[in-house]
C-alpha cells in the first residue's frame, strides 16, 4: 500500500525534484564555476564566495543591509497591521464584514506588478496622493520612492497594502478560538485586556508563529518592486537582495556568482527559520500538548 | 509484497516514461535544424534564419516588411522575432539553451562579451569572401571590434546627438535660434543665458529676473537626459575612459567639469528639470512648451515629426569643442547559425539604407552607407524636405556626426556594464543635487579602478 501511496504523490515528487531539486544542486554546482550562461562553466572552488564577503563585490553587503533593514520593517509592522486589522474585523459590532473582508483581501488578487505601477503614481512626489495629503495637512513632502532614507519604508507600507493573506489566516485563527474560553473569563470578572492578553493572544501564538515564518522567508525575497518601482535605486538603496542575484544572473550573465549570492541567501533563510524554531519552545502554545 | 513491487515497477516506469518524454521533446529542437545544416546544399531544402530585433511599433513594421521582402527576393525563409522588452535577458536564456537566433539586434556591451566567449561570428571572413561588398562602403566609425580583425558586426543604425527645440518658443522669447554649424556652436555661457531666457515662473518671470522664483518653475529652458551626458563629456575633452585606457576618464578634471557644468543647470542656473521634476513633466514636453530645448539622439526626430510643433535643430553648445556622440548598438551574426552565407545575405540587405529607407526617412535611424552622407540625390531621400528632418538638419545631425561624431563607450569600453553599475548610482547622487561630480565621481574611482580593461579592437 505504501506503493500506492507513492504513486499517488508521484506528480509532487516528480515536480520536486525536476524543477526543485535538479536545479538547486545545479545551481549549487554553478555556484563554484565561473559561469557567465555563454561560456562552459570553469571550476574555481570558493571563488565566487571570497569575492562577496572579502567586499571585492561593491553591492553584497550593502545588499545584506537593505534587505535586513526591509525585514526588521516588513515582518513586525506585518504581524501587528494583520493582527489588527483580523480582530477588528472579528469584533462582534462590526457590520458589513464581508464588505471589509473583501477590501483588505481585494490587493493580494492584483497582481504585484499592477499594484507597483499605482503604487509608483501614490508616491508621487509632485503629483502623488501621499504628497498632496501631507500638503493638505502642512506637513513637509516626502521623496517616498526617489530617497535613500525613504525608499524602504515606502516599500514597507506598500507591502502592508498587500497582507490579506495574512489577515485571512489570522481571522481563521481567531474564529478558532473556543468561546467557552471567553464564557469562562467572564464569569470570572475578567475585561477585554484581560481577555486579549491571556485568552486571545496565547491561543493564537501557532498563528502568530506561522505567519512569522512565513512573513520573514516573503520578507527575505522581496523582489518585484525593486524591479518595477526603483530598479534597485536611488544609489543602490533598495537593491534587495533577490533583485540583486536577478541583475548578477540576468543583466550581467554572470551565473555562477549569483548562484553563489542566492545560496547564501538560502543559508541565511535557513538559520533564521531555524533560530525562530528554537524559540518557538518558549513562547507558542499548542492546544493539543498541554 | 508482490503488490508492492508492482506498483514500484508501475512508479518507475512512469517516472521513466516522462524522462523520455521531456529528453525527447528537447532533443526534437535539434534534429531538424540539423538536417538542415547537412543538406543545405541539396535542392529544395528549405532555409529559415531566425532574426531578432526589438523596437516599437514603426520599427517592428518596417524591420519585419523588409524582412518579407528578402525572403521574396532570395527565397530564404526568414521567421522574425520581435522582442519589445528584457532583451538581452530573452537571447542570454536562448543563447545558453542552444537555440540562438542566426543573426539579429544586440546590445554593445553583451555583444563585445559574447564576442570574447565566441558566441558571435567574425564577419572578416565573409566580407572578404563577397565581391559585392565593400567595407569602405560604410562609415569607418560604425564597425564593431573585439580586436583588430575580429569584427562582430556593425551599428544597426548610425545615431547622433545634437539639440533639438521648439521654434515657436525660441521666437516668442527673442532668443536667438541655435546655430547648426559645428564652428558656430554656442559656448556654455551663451547657451546658459539663452537657456535662462526660455526659464519662465508661475509668474512668467524668467530666470535672468532678480525676481525669479526656481521652486515654482512652469517652464524649462533645456531638458536633457542624464544618460546623455557623455556629450557634454567629450565636448569637454574627456571620455569615459582615458586616451590609453588605463584609467576613469569621468574623474579626470575635464570629465568632472562637464558633468558639474551639467549639474549646475540644475541647481545652480534652474533652467533644467532635476530628475524628481522631470517625473511629473509629460512626453510631449515640447510641444505642450513645458520644455523649450531638449539633448536626444537622432532618433527622437521620429517621435516629434508626429507631434504638432515647430521643431528645429542645431549642434550642441559646446564647452571646449564642438563634437557630438555618435552612438550604436550592433547587428550580429550568432555563430551557432548552421546557414552563416545565408545569414550574411540577410545581414547585407539589412544595413542597405534602401531597404530600411522608411526608418531612415521617418528619423529613427541614419543610414550606414557613406555616400547616403555625401551624395545629394541620396540625402534627398532622406535628410530633407520631410517633416522628421527639419532644416538644418543635414549640417547640425548629418555633418556634425560624420565629422565630428565621438563614438560612445559602447562600442569600445570592456566590462562597461559593471562600471556602468557603479558610475550610475553615484552619478545619480551627482543629478540629485546631493553630491558633487568631484565628490561622487573621485568617490568610486578606487572602485572602478580593478574593474577598468581597456578598450576593444585596441
Amino acid at each position: 500500500m505504501a506503493a500506492a501511496g507513492i504513486l499517488f504523490a508521484l506528480p509532487s515528487i516528480l515536480g520536486l525534484t525536476l524543477f526543485t531539486i535538479l536545479p538547486m544542486l545545479t545551481s549549487l554546482i554553478l555556484s563554484f564555476t565561473d559561469y557567465r550562461t555563454v561560456n562552459t562553466p570553469k571550476f574555481i572552488g570558493f571563488d565566487n564566495y571570497t569575492r562577496l564577503f572579502d567586499g571585492t563585490d561593491p553591492y553584497f553587503y550593502n545588499s545584506l543591509w537593505v534587505t535586513f533593514k526591509y525585514v526588521i520593517l516588513r515582518v513586525p509592522l506585518g504581524l501587528v497591521f494583520s493582527f489588527v486589522a483580523a480582530f477588528l474585523l472579528n469584533l462582534d459590532f462590526i457590520r458589513g464584514k464581508s464588505i471589509f473582508r473583501t477590501i483588505f483581501y481585494l490587493p493580494v488578487i492584483v497582481p504585484a506588478v499592477a499594484s507597483s505601477m499605482i503604487w509608483i503614481w501614490l508616491f508621487s512626489p509632485d503629483l502623488g496622493l501621499f504628497n498632496s495629503f501631507l500638503e493638505a495637512l502642512h506637513i513637509p513632502t516626502l521623496n517616498w520612492l526617489y530617497s535613500e532614507k525613504t525608499v524602504v519604508p515606502s516599500i514597507v507600507i506598500m507591502s502592508l497594502w498587500a497582507m490579506g493573506s495574512t489577515i485571512i489566516i489570522f481571522l481563521a485563527g481567531l474564529q478558532g478560538v473556543p468561546r467557552s474560553l471567553y464564557e469562562a473569563a467572564i464569569v470570572d470578572g475578567a475585561g477585554a485586556l484581560r481577555k486579549f492578553f491571556n485568552i486571545t493572544i496565547p491561543m493564537m501564538t501557532p498563528i502568530i508563529f506561522f505567519n512569522l515564518i512565513m512573513g520573514s522567508i516573503g520578507a527575505f525575497q522581496v523582489f518585484t518592486e525593486a524591479l518595477i518601482m526603483t530598479q534597485g535605486g536611488p544609489n543602490n538603496a533598495s537593491l534587495f537582495y533577490n533583485y540583486y542575484i536577478y541583475r548578477e544572473a540576468f543583466q550581467f550573465g554572470e551565473m555562477g556568482h549569483a548562484s553563489a549570492i542566492a545560496w547564501i541567501l538560502f543559508m541565511i533563510i535557513l538559520i533564521v527559520t531555524a533560530i525562530f524554531f528554537r524559540t518557538s519552545k518558549s513562547w507558542v502554545f499548542y492546544e493539543s500538548e498541554v | 509484497m508482490k503488490k508492492t513491487k508492482r506498483f514500484a515497477a508501475l512508479a518507475l516506469s512512469t517516472v521513466l516514461a516522462m524522462t523520455v518524454l521531456l529528453t525527447a521533446c528537447s532533443s526534437n529542437e535539434e534534429s531538424p535544424a540539423n538536417k538542415n545544416g547537412t543538406n543545405k546544399t541539396e535542392e529544395g531544402e528549405q532555409i529559415t534564419l531566425k532574426f531578432s530585433f526589438w523596437g516599437a511599433t514603426i520599427e517592428k513594421k518596417t524591420v519585419t516588411e523588409a524582412l518579407e521582402r528578402f525572403e521574396k527576393k532570395t527565397g530564404i525563409n526568414v521567421e522574425p522575432m520581435h522582442i519589445p522588452a528584457d532583451y538581452i535577458t530573452k537571447l542570454t536564456t536562448m543563447v545558453a539553451g542552444n537555440v540562438a537566433p542566426d543573426l539579429g539586434y544586440m546590445t554593445s556591451g553583451s555583444g563585445l562579451s559574447w564576442a570574447e566567449d565566441g558566441k558571435l561570428l567574425n564577419l572578416s571572413p565573409l566580407m572578404e569572401k563577397d565581391p559585392d561588398f565593400k567595407k569602405e562602403d560604410y562609415l569607418d566609425q560604425v564597425w564593431y571590434e573585439t580586436e583588430p580583425g575580429n569584427i562582430i558586426g556593425m551599428s544597426i543604425s548610425v545615431q547622433g546627438y545634437g539639440l533639438m527645440y521648439n521654434k515657436d518658443m525660441l521666437l516668442e522669447a527673442g532668443v536667438e535660434l541655435p546655430p547648426t554649424e559645428a564652428d558656430k556652436a554656442w559656448d556654455w555661457d551663451t547657451f546658459i543665458e539663452y537657456a535662462k531666457k526660455l526659464t519662465l515662473d508661475d509668474k512668467g518671470r524668467n530666470a535672468l529676473d532678480p525676481e525669479f522664483n526656481p521652486d515654482k518653475i512652469k517652464q524649462f529652458g533645456f531638458q536633457y537626459d542624464p544618460y546623455n551626458m557623455m556629450a557634454a563629456v567629450v565636448s569637454n575633452g574627456g571620455n569615459f575612459l582615458t586616451e590609453d585606457g588605463t584609467g576613469f576618464g569621468l574623474a579626470q578634471p575635464e570629465g568632472i567639469e562637464a558633468i558639474q557644468k551639467l549639474a549646475d543647470l540644475m541647481y545652480v542656473h534652474h533652467v533644467s528639470p532635476t530628475p524628481l521634476q522631470t517625473k511629473s513633466l509629460p512626453d510631449m514636453a515640447l510641444q505642450t512648451k513645458k520644455v523649450a530645448m531638449t539633448v536626444s539622439g537622432n532618433w527622437a526626430l521620429q517621435a516629434f515629426a508626429e507631434q504638432e510643433f515647430n521643431l528645429g535643430v542645431g549642434v550642441l553648445p559646446k564647452l571646449k569643442e564642438s563634437n557630438t556622440l555618435l552612438d550604436g548598438a550592433p547587428m550580429v551574426i550568432f555563430s551557432s547559425t548552421k546557414h552563416p552565407e545565408e545569414a550574411w545575405l540577410l545581414y547585407k540587405y539589412m544595413a542597405d539604407p534602401e531597404q530600411v529607407l522608411p526608418l531612415i526617412e521617418g528619423g529613427l535611424w541614419m543610414p550606414l552607407k557613406k555616400d547616403w552622407y555625401t551624395d545629394p540625390e541620396l540625402i534627398n531621400k532622406w535628410a530633407a524636405g520631410n517633416k522628421a528632418h527639419p532644416e538644418g538638419y543635414t549640417d547640425a545631425f548629418m555633418k556634425q556626426t560624420l565629422e565630428n561624431g565621438v563614438r560612445t563607450p559602447g562600442f569600445e569600453v570592456k566590462n562597461l556594464a559593471k562600471i556602468n553599475a557603479l558610475v550610475t548610482p553615484a552619478l545619480d547622487l551627482v543629478w540629485t543635487g546631493k553630491q558633487t561630480a568631484e565628490e561622487a565621481l573621485k568617490g568610486i574611482e578606487p572602485k572602478v579602478q580593478p574593474l577598468i580593461q581597456g578598450y576593444y579592437g585596441r
